[in-house]
């Protein structure tokens, strides 16, 4: 009788697990698979599950006839400049915020939570006169700036959680010892910090690194675009080569899966005391 | 005491000082934006020449009898329902499971996730592979089991909406996971062991149990969702582009981004931003309603 009840309900939990996998790794793979195929088993029907002549012909074309290149090095200066302005101001104002007593702290607290709902569509056109009012269209500044005001309510809620935690005795128990408060800060308060400094800093790199409407409307020069705009325009530019464009969904892909595999165990962590939007 | 009080000034000076930066973007950057909009969907204003002239609220007049608006209403309200519903049903399901004891479920826990960190473009390029009329494993499943006879133009007028709507609840049924799992982890296991003793199956442990203790993460979950599915430009646009199914799939995003970017009408484009800024609004003050309740019941 349990034994029967305790059967099914592994059944339940393995198809259901099947059925997840497949849900969330299957498209991915065939993404791989089709990117890995010779030019006619991409078209073969029935379609092979696995390449069968595997080549990296569809990767080579990527990067020699295109400007993928160009359009990688220019995500990768955006979102890592991105993740260090904000991780510097966020971790600036969240200590602000946790360490220090004063009138409307409080408020400035709500008033970060309520921009975190904001979506990009609803100030982008005042954004990008604003911007061509200041000169920045069309620099990779513009990109940085906009990137890290949208990541900024969400990473400093998520420093502030993670501060509030850390028990001021150990900071003060440094000032004792005759560190200065900067000492005490870079050696006591960060260290512990550092799960929620490494989730914050990698969903602003996601943000940053997957960004389209920004990235489509504030740059126009193609030597400047990022990924996601540079691969919609080699999508839309003539007949779709499939095999390419698979080859550039994985190499777009890599970064994100891996910086999350690496560090997946803080993501959780972050996720739970904040959140990412989109 | 005089010297508390100076170092409670103190104090102020280095709270304000550290949040200076963050306050001065989030003021400059989102915050006048928003306020510069209200003030732009007033004029009638070229995107990219510095004409413009005062209109009033003539552009929310013209929304009233503007055709394209109340489609773009339309269209917004089936996206962004089917897609709430669906990725609430599945992500629901999912946590459920992941919140279950298996071999494999830290894995599993952090492959579910990867539709939601992988770029809108790459989601995007990849179901349009898959849902390929001639070449797409979907079509070719389908004949496969003779569920069809005749492959089916899923990118075309007739089915673009259905396509982007799984596009979307693909994309981001992982968010519903992450954030109903994180709180079904902290329901203490004696609420479990206690409707285990008077005999309660699956079902209505959830009934009684899981659904009471998460009501709140829902409520935030369904708030969240659904104002960054009516908001939602990427997916949309890049499902469909301005190309000739776009019209199938129309949302007040895409419509705001049109206005402004192709009909060069920022002012109108501006007005469309408020409409969604004033749904944002609405939507909020019915959570904080509905929060407050709760807590009132709870008291």
């Amino acid at each position: 009788m349990r034994r029967g009840r305790g059967g099914r309900r592994a059944l339940v939990h393995y198809g259901g697990a099947v059925l997840l996998l497949l849900l969330g790794a299957f498209p991915l793979f065939w993404m791989l698979s089709t990117s890995l195929k010779p030019g006619d088993e991409i078209f073969a029907t029935p379609p092979t599950l696995a390449p069968r002549h595997p080549t990296i012909e569809n990767f080579r074309q990527l990067f020699r006839e295109t400007n993928f290149a160009i359009y990688f090095r220019n995500s990768v200066v955006v979102s890592f400049t991105t993740v260090v302005l904000t991780l510097v101001v966020s971790a600036a104002g969240a200590y602000g915020l946790t360490r220090f007593r004063f009138r409307g702290r409080e408020a400035v607290g709500r008033l970060i939570l309520l921009t975190y709902m904001f979506a990009p569509i609803m100030i982008i056109i005042p954004f990008y006169i604003l911007m061509k009012q200041v000169g920045l269209v069309n620099r990779h500044l513009a990109l940085v700036l906009s990137y890290t005001t949208f990541c900024l309510p969400f990473c400093l809620w998520l420093l502030r959680a993670f501060f509030r935690a850390i028990p001021l005795d150990l900071e003060e128990a440094a000032l004792v010892d005759g560190a200065g408060r900067p000492r005490a800060v870079w050696y006591v308060v960060l260290p512990l910090a550092l799960p929620g400094i490494i989730a914050a800093g990698i969903f602003t790199f996601i943000l940053a690194w997957n960004d389209f409407l920004f990235a489509l409307v504030l740059i126009t020069s193609d030597e400047l675009k990022t990924l996601p705009v540079g691969v919609n325009d080699l999508f839309n530019a003539t007949i779709v080569d499939w095999g390419m464009i698979m080859a550039a969904g994985v190499m777009i892909t890599i970064p994100t899966v891996g910086f999350f595999v690496a560090v997946q165990r803080y993501l959780i962590q972050g996720w739970g005391a904040g959140g990412i939007k989109g | 005491m005089r010297s508390s009080a100076s170092s409670a000034g103190r104090d102020a000076l280095w709270g304000w000082l550290l949040l200076a930066p963050s306050l001065l973007l989030i003021g400059g950057l989102v915050l006048y934006p928003v306020a510069y909009n209200l003030w732009l969907s007033l004029f009638d204003k070229h995107a990219f020449l510095a004409t413009q002239r005062f209109v009033g609220l003539e552009h929310y007049r013209y929304f009233l009898t503007d055709a394209q608006f109340w489609s773009a209403v339309r269209y917004g309200l089936v996206y962004s329902g089917a897609t709430l519903v669906l990725q609430l049903a599945l992500g629901v399901l999912a946590a459920l499971l992941l919140n279950e004891t298996f071999r494999g479920r830290g894995l599993l826990r952090g492959v579910v996730l990867f539709p939601y960190l992988i770029p809108t473009i790459v989601a995007v390029i990849l179901w349009k592979w898959l849902l390929n009329d001639s070449y797409g494993l979907v079509n070719s499943l389908l004949l496969g089991v003779g569920a069809i006879r005749v492959p089916v133009g899923w990118l075309g007028p007739d089915h673009i909406m259905t396509s982007l709507i799984v596009t979307s609840v693909w994309q981001f049924f992982p968010f519903v996971v992450v954030t109903y799992l994180a709180r079904l982890q902290t329901i203490p296991p004696e609420l479990y062991e206690a409707s285990e003793v008077d005999g309660a199956g699956p079902w209505r442990r959830f009934v009684h149990v899981t659904l009471p203790q998460t009501r709140q993460v829902l409520v935030v979950i369904v708030l969240l969702r659904s104002i960054w599915m009516f908001t939602k430009f990427d997916t949309v646009w890049l499902m469909a582009g301005d190309g000739a199914v776009s019209r199938y799939v129309r949302t007040l995003p895409v419509y705001a981004y049109s206005r402004t970017f192709t009909y060069l009408q920022a002012g109108m484009g501006a007005a469309l931003a408020v409409v969604m800024f004033l749904t944002l609004v609405a939507a909020t003050v019915v959570y904080l309603r509905i929060l407050r309740a709760d807590e009132e019941a709870a008291a």
